[in-house]
């Protein structure tokens, strides 16, 4: 049980350049692997064609093979792909629909298009506020929740639809250092909790120090590198790839540079 | 007859979700408001030329009197009053072959034929767009879609009207933003009209790359949340309906549809 | 014309029939609809608002530009969309949005701007909406002939409307004594057409501007063959615009309610509906393959010369809707 991509490839409708090609990537549940990148490196369409998204809401063309927990994602639709991947977006306000007065019924809002009884969809969206502990934003209109909060309650209205991985394309790259915060804290304590296999596409590289086991470099559609986050994150090929290292390689290497030397920082 | 018992706490369902509406007139039934108001409307074209719209204003006074609105009712017949005194005018002055003047000042001759005729487009359309607006100001579109939808309208045209409504005032500020920041970059609101012309592609621009843009990114996120599941959405809001008012609305429509037959086949020529 | 496959669309329909009782005549139609066109409607009903109320405001203009969006959805995801996006449109504007920007008065346009919407559709199925740069011959002859065609169904229209200076609908052909009336309109339309492609071409270099803006020539002319009754029967000639003043000056004239409507409509309309044609055209224009493939129209709003995509393998066939 695993969501697999098999030398992967793909490309947009009307382009003629692969966006992605000869990626192998393995995530189990449980698992969290981040993924880096320049931009325009891909990083962006490998969450939407693990997700399942490319090509069956964008079309395009794959190549290769993503099954999800045995299931193609070429022959799938998308309802039934929401319920194994979730997906996470940048843009905190185009992700909410619009259409709920409430928070309660914004994350309500999936669980209903699957005509699940009612009690069933009390009970997720319960659950899935507090795996976020945002309980008290029940009440609220989400129109009028900051970028951090708004974030949250996106990500809680899929989580309400139970998903086995959880696909996240730069969660907090338009929230401000606050929401930033919020989402970073809420996903720590979402994967400490365990369970869901987690693909976490990032420019902040110190979140994913502290969250991914695995990290995946992207170059031109490609995997570039692939391996343990720690060993990945202070491989002195980052910068030539277009990313920047986390705060504490930074530091090591100042120091190191400097001939200071620094005690052991805890990983 | 009783109303089928709504929603409540013993689902675990909060009551701020609840929400039934209280109040005269407002309580009632957000379909039943709607067929009043449509009534009224067809009503005010159907019946007579003055007794039609007088009877429905009369009536559409009466319910706002009752739900307490007729301040904001106020507002809104005054947002009409521009195109009113148009109407009157242009009636009253330009009614082509009419023969009794009520006074003759040089070319101008204003005719009691067309005075009359003004007022009575007048009272006609303030008749049905209040009419509208008393349903407008007692019912949330929450509330109405939420009741559409329990009769049968499907998840996707309840979602386009309701993010309609959602997504007016929001683009609005967005696109003044737009005009100031175009502004700033020497978008030409004041010169020649060729100039103002040529400043129209900057401004309608990213108004609709911004909004294509967005298309994108919410299609993808409703299709995560299983927009496109088969079946009907489970409901989670109940609205109190009551019998008596299911009956009321029957009737409506059958005294509503003589009216109209009866019109079309000029039975009610008699009525003033 | 190269056929590209299946992979353009992405997901089509969607979902399958409701299981449920009564399913109303709203939902049979949209269910014809990708999620994304159900995405799209509210967001063009916006972009109609806005750059209806801003652009006469800010820029203020004698053209509304309040049915760009309608335009705009008609010529990517078709007719139905087009129409429903110009009812829905109308009525929110007219009865559900509070005083300041919403008007009484235009809600019965509906119906105009279902037609609107519809006309745009049939247009954007028809391919009239492609970029044709760097044209060959076949193009511009195409072209020319698309114009004569235009130029042909307005002076129709035209000398009809205008000849008779009671009710057009008895007129058999045109009275020769009216006819300076119906040829000064005709030929200030026409100026406007002329002028308006010119400077399309001037700007563009695009063949394509010349079927956009007749297309949007003869929807002026349909919208305002269908407004004249509107504005007659249900406001008696008045809707509180500045356009009032023209039909008040038609029916000083000794014309019908009618025929000064729609007098005025044959003035407004086309050089209005022209305009946010040749504006609709741009803008899809200008947008990437990318975008625009993905909505129902898409193959038919990308220019044909560039290089098509592969077809897909069969190893990638859409998931069945």
């Amino acid at each position: 049980m695993s969501l697999t991509l098999t030398a992967v490839g793909y490309r947009y409708v009307g382009t003629s350049r692969p966006a992605l090609a000869g990626i192998d990537l393995t995530l189990a549940p449980g698992e969290v692997v981040g993924v880096v990148g320049a931009n325009e490196a891909g990083k962006s369409t490998l969450c939407l064609v693990a997700a399942g998204l490319a090509p069956a809401t964008i079309g395009g063309r794959l190549d290769g093979a993503v099954t999800v927990d045995g299931l193609p994602t070429a022959q799938a639709h998308p309802y039934e792909l929401a319920q194994r991947c979730g997906v996470l977006f940048q843009n905190p306000v185009t992700q909410l629909s619009g259409t709920a007065p409430t928070v309660w019924e914004e994350v309500a809002f999936g669980p209903r298009n699957l005509a699940l009884p009612l009690t069933e969809v009390v009970g997720r969206v319960d659950d899935a506020l507090a795996a976020l502990a945002i309980a008290e934003l029940a009440e609220r209109d989400p129109a009028r929740l900051s970028g951090g909060q708004a974030q949250l309650v996106a990500l809680a209205s899929v989580l309400a639809l139970r998903p086995a991985y959880l696909i996240l394309d730069e969660p907090t790259s338009q929230l401000d250092p606050q929401g930033t915060r919020l989402v970073g804290e809420a996903l720590s304590r979402l994967v400490a909790g365990g369970g869901t296999g987690v693909l976490l596409t990032e420019h902040k590289t110190d979140l994913l120090w502290g969250l991914a086991g695995r990290v995946v470099v992207l170059d031109g559609g490609r995997a570039a590198l692939s391996g343990a986050a720690h060993a990945v994150l202070a491989d002195d090929r980052l910068a030539a790839w277009g990313v920047e290292p986390p705060g504490r390689v930074r530091l090591a290497r100042t120091a190191e540079a400097a001939g200071v030397a620094l005690p052991e920082l805890a990983a | 007859m009783t109303s089928e018992a709504p929603a409540d706490d013993r689902h675990g369902i909060p009551a701020f979700v609840v929400r039934v509406p209280a109040g005269p007139y407002r309580s009632l039934n957000p379909v039943t408001k709607l067929v009043i108001a449509l009534s009224e409307v067809i009503l005010a074209f159907a019946i007579g030329s003055w007794s039609g719209p007088i009877l429905v204003l009369a009536v559409v006074l009466g319910c706002a009197a009752i739900a307490g609105i007729l301040r904001p009712l106020w507002v809104i017949a005054a947002v009409t009053l521009p195109v009113v005194v148009s109407i009157l005018l242009v009636n009253t002055f330009l009614y082509p072959g009419a023969k009794d003047p009520i006074i003759t000042v040089g070319p101008f001759a204003p005719t009691w034929t067309g005075l009359a005729f003004g007022v009575q487009v007048t009272i006609r359309l303030l008749a049905a767009s209040l009419a509208l607006a008393v349903a407008y100001l007692t019912t949330r579109t929450d509330d109405l879609l939420t009741e559409l939808e329990r009769r049968g309208l499907g998840r996707r045209s309840t979602f386009l009207i309701g993010a309609a409504t959602e997504t007016v005032p929001r683009t609005i500020t967005r696109a003044g933003e737009i005009v100031d920041s175009q502004r700033a970059r020497g978008l030409d609101t004041e010169g020649s009209w060729w100039k103002r012309a040529r400043g129209v592609l900057p401004l309608a621009g990213p108004v609709v790359f911004g909004a294509l843009t967005e298309v994108e990114e919410r299609t993808m996120a409703l299709e995560s949340r299983a927009f496109s599941a088969p079946g009907r959405r489970t409901m989670i809001r109940h609205l109190p309906d009551s019998g008596v008012q299911r009956w009321f609305r029957r009737a409506l429509i059958a005294v509503l549809g003589l009216i109209v037959i009866g019109r079309v086949l000029g039975a009610l020529r008699w009525v003033p | 014309m190269a056929s590209w496959g299946p992979e353009w669309k992405g997901s089509r329909g969607g979902g399958r029939p409701e299981a449920g009782r009564r399913e109303l005549p709203v939902d049979w139609l949209s269910r014809q609809f990708s999620t994304r066109v159900i995405v799209l409607i509210p967001i063009a009903i916006a972009i109609n608002i806005v750059l209806g109320a801003t652009v006469q405001q800010a820029l203020k203009l004698p053209v509304y530009l309040d049915s760009i969006g309608t335009i705009l959805v008609g010529v990517l995801a078709g007719p139905i969309a087009g129409l429903i996006t110009g009812v829905l449109a109308n009525l929110i504007w007219g009865y559900l949005l509070p005083a300041p920007i919403g008007t009484t008065t235009i809600g019965p346009f509906a119906i105009t701007a279902g037609v609107i919407g519809l006309l745009a559709g049939i247009w954007g199925q028809l391919g009239l909406f492609r970029p044709r740069r760097q044209a060959a011959g076949r193009s511009i002859a195409g072209a020319i002939v698309a114009a004569v065609l235009v130029i042909g169904l307005a002076f129709y229209t035209y000398s009809r409307a205008y000849a008779s200076a009671t009710d057009f609908q008895n007129n058999t052909g045109f009275d020769p004594t009216v006819i300076d009336q119906s040829r000064v309109f005709f030929l200030l339309i026409m100026f406007a057409f002329v002028a308006l492609i010119s400077w399309a071409l001037v700007l563009r270099r695009d063949v394509g501007a010349v079927y956009a803006i007749g297309a949007g020539l003869v929807t002026g002319i349909a919208a305002a063959l269908v407004s004249a009754p509107i504005a007659a029967v249900v406001f008696g000639g008045v809707t509180g615009s500045g356009t009032d003043l023209v039909v008040a000056a038609f029916r000083a004239a000794g014309d019908s309610l009618i025929a000064s409507t729609l007098k005025q409509g044959l003035l407004s309309d086309p050089l209005d509906k022209m305009i946010t044609s040749f504006v609709v055209f741009l803008i899809v224009g200008n947008l990437s393959t990318r975008v625009v493939a993905r909505f129902p129209n898409g193959d038919k709003l990308v220019q044909l010369d560039e290089p098509a995509p592969e077809l897909p393998a069969a190893s990638s066939p859409l998931p069945p809707h």
